[in-house]
């Protein structure tokens, strides 16, 4: 028993890191444009898509820096031409807009790539597990919590050291002041969109890895990471790590005890936190109100 | 600067939770002056698109058929096709929708069987033939039966029985089982148990919630468990995904894996390495020896560019089923066509399989011919993952009536 929650425990871990890359790039374009940005979960399968169409030619490591930048892209032109229209109303618009998107992008996955899911192969050295005792830690996933610690590290470097991970920064705690500095606002949003665009396109090409790429796949995946966000502090990015960590554990260790409650078991968290400590574990007071 | 607030956060959950409603209708229309109308209502979105849109299809080329041989007592048919997006009030919805204000004169669906259940509520009370072609729920032709349901597909119980003799056999006694947490799950997992019970073996497992994305908690605790057999229950890509896991975890060396359906659809989805495992086909394409069913599959293949799947043979064996016992009895008012329709045969070039299967009169349910096989990588036509090794009869799998729990209450 003590085994078989240790092997949970970390194995939680790694679905949690998942969850992380996910729920980093929806709190960027949060905390920073104020959007709850709902086609996330889309941009996320179209990332596992562009993938699998790409990689007959470029291979899977072309394919896994090509397609989140594509994804990027594609989110910066969405940006750029409708989302931004949106900044500064009530939330409700942009998330509505949001919504639709990720309806558009679903059908338009099915019309493109069909209803039936495919297959998408990682490279063979990659799919074996690494030990039979530790079976589950298999070379993907190890290669993913790699991938998701690089991610995850430069984008805290980055937004620590750069100038304009700075301002980025600076932006999410008082916007208006940054604007009157000389800071091209504009810019710095759409700039921080497609980051947060990217990190979901990456997580798609990494999903695909371990399941079948599906017009739906980006939606079952993208509650948890809105679990993650509000457990770890709607604001704080380390919060959000933190708090997909925390939900990929807490479901990992419900699996052992009670299997049917496992999807349940992170909304329970998200309640008990809400009640006890609404900023979320790591949110600070009054940041957003 | 902070415009969005917790709540506005928390809002948007609720409304993505909520976000399974309102899509729009698919509308096909025939041609003649007062066409004879058809509804269908299948989850044209959510996890069992694939399958779905695999029916409907099917349901199409039956309609081109039909009209292509004088329609349905003279007249033109129309399909009208409704999505439930696999949520019960939405396919319950769809069902009224369709008989209250199209009119139509059959109802056919869903994938999901709870929602066809709740259809079936709806179609017995408006008196209306109801064909479930693809939700697989005992109760659907058990103890839930109607005087108007019929079933083209199996129930769980046959699918069951079609495998479970062969893994006892040939893979062992000892099981996991990685059970789809609703209805239909529980349903297959309790039909597997009592065969099990029945040879002497033993068994644990979990149930899993639907949709899940990752397996590896559970596969853990089976690894644990240490069976000779994972009996995945997973449909569609919960099923998929869970193989994809299961042979990454390299499981696949230490224990055999089978369960009742890996439908062609799921084959197609999955790489060849997790290409695995013992399973029933409800119905399989590959039958050199019926030149109707060559003819079904060019037909199929002209219409959608793929090879037909069991769920494509559904879609056209439920569109057929109405059109043939209409023509049949004259008529297309529900209690006449359900009482034409019991021990009513399919003809060879509609039923596409060995034997005669037909609608047997105690529960309404098609005693149809089960494939029973091993899933492999394809060899030469891509389509080809499946190798046949035993035909198990509908009655066989089924067992009696009196088992069913049905009674037929005619209204």
């Amino acid at each position: 028993m003590t085994d078989l929650i240790l092997y949970n425990v970390s194995n939680g871990l790694i679905i949690g890191a998942f969850y992380v890359l996910m729920a980093l790039g929806l709190s960027l374009i949060l905390n920073l444009s104020g959007v709850i940005n709902f086609a996330h979960g889309g941009f996320l399968a179209l990332g596992g898509y562009f993938a699998y169409t790409l990689a007959p030619y470029i291979g899977f490591w072309g394919a896994l820096l090509v397609s989140p930048l594509l994804v990027a892209l594609l989110g910066l032109i969405l940006e750029r031409t409708m989302i931004h229209r949106l900044y500064g109303r009530d939330p409700l618009y942009s998330l509505l807009l949001t919504f639709g998107l990720a309806f558009i992008f679903e059908d338009v996955t099915r019309a493109v790539w069909g209803a039936t899911g495919l297959p998408f192969t990682v490279p063979d050295f990659l799919t074996k597990p690494l030990s039979s005792q530790f079976f589950f830690v298999t070379g993907y996933r190890l290669f993913m919590i790699a991938v998701v610690a690089i991610a995850v590290g430069g984008l805290f470097l980055f937004l620590r050291f750069s100038r304009l991970g700075v301002r980025i920064r600076a932006g999410t705690f008082d916007l208006d002041t940054v604007s009157t500095l000389g800071v091209n606002v504009k810019m710095l949003r759409s700039f921080n969109f497609a980051l947060g665009i990217f990190l979901a396109g990456l997580a798609g090409v990494l999903a695909g890895g371990q399941l079948s790429l599906e017009p739906t796949m980006g939606a079952n995946l993208l509650m948890p990471s809105f679990v993650a966000i509000i457990v770890g502090g709607v604001g704080s990015l380390p919060g959000t790590l933190l708090g997909g960590l925390l939900i990929g554990v807490a479901a990992g260790l419900t699996a052992v005890f009670w299997p049917a409650a496992s999807d349940a078991v992170i909304y329970v968290m998200m309640a008990v936190v809400l009640l006890l400590r609404p900023r979320g574990l790591l949110g600070e007071e009054g940041l957003l109100t | 600067m902070a415009q969005v607030d917790r709540r506005t956060v928390l809002k948007a959950g609720a409304a993505l939770a909520g976000s399974a409603l309102a899509t729009p209708a698919i509308l096909t229309y025939g041609r003649g002056e007062s066409p004879v109308k058809l509804g269908m209502v299948d989850p044209l979105t959510g996890v069992y698109a694939a399958v779905a849109l695999s029916e409907v299809a099917g349901a199409k080329v039956a309609v081109e058929d039909i009209n292509k041989k004088g329609g349905i007592l003279g007249r033109e048919v129309e399909l009208l096709v409704e999505d439930s997006a696999n949520n019960v009030g939405t396919g319950v919805q769809k069902a009224r929708k369709l008989i209250d204000r199209d009119r139509v004169n059959c109802v056919i669906g869903d994938v999901n069987s709870a929602i066809a259940l709740a259809m079936a509520g709806v179609t017995s009370e408006k008196g209306v033939l109801h064909i479930v072609s693809g939700g697989h729920t005992d109760a659907v032709t058990g103890k839930d039966c109607h005087w108007n349901v019929f079933r083209v597909c199996n129930t769980t119980t046959m699918d069951v029985n079609g495998i479970a003799d062969t893994v006892i056999e040939k893979l062992g006694k000892k099981w996991y089982f990685l059970t789809p947490d609703y209805a239909y799950g529980h349903s297959v997992q309790d039909a597997f148990i009592r065969k099990l019970k029945a040879a002497g073996g033993e068994y644990a497992g979990d149930l899993v919630p639907l949709g899940t994305a990752d397996y590896s908690a559970h596969l853990i605790k089976a690894k644990a468990y240490n069976p000779d057999v994972l009996i995945n229950v997973m449909g569609g890509g919960d099923q998929v995904n869970s193989l994809k896991q299961f042979v990454g975890f390299g499981l696949n060396h230490q224990m055999a894996v089978s369960g009742t359906l890996f439908e062609l659809e799921s084959l197609r989805a999955v790489p060849p390495e997790a290409l695995i495992g013992w399973w029933t086909m409800e119905w399989w394409w590959d039958q050199p020896d019926n030149p109707h069913v060559k003819v079904f599959v060019d037909k199929m293949r002209k219409a959608t560019g793929h090879t037909p799947s069991a769920r494509n043979w559904f879609g056209y064996t439920s569109v057929w089923t109405f059109a043939l016992v209409a023509n049949h009895a004259k008529s297309l008012e529900g209690v006449k066509l359900a009482h034409a329709l019991e021990g009513f045969k399919l003809p060879p070039e509609v039923a596409l399989q060995p034997g005669t299967p037909y609608y047997r009169p105690g529960d309404h349910e098609l005693m149809s011919t089960m494939f029973a096989g091993e899933a492999h990588p394809a060899k030469g036509n891509p389509d080809n993952m499946f190798t046949v090794h035993s035909l198990v009869p509908g009655e066989k799998a089924a067992g009696p009536v009196a088992e069913t729990g049905c009674t037929i209450h005619w209204s």
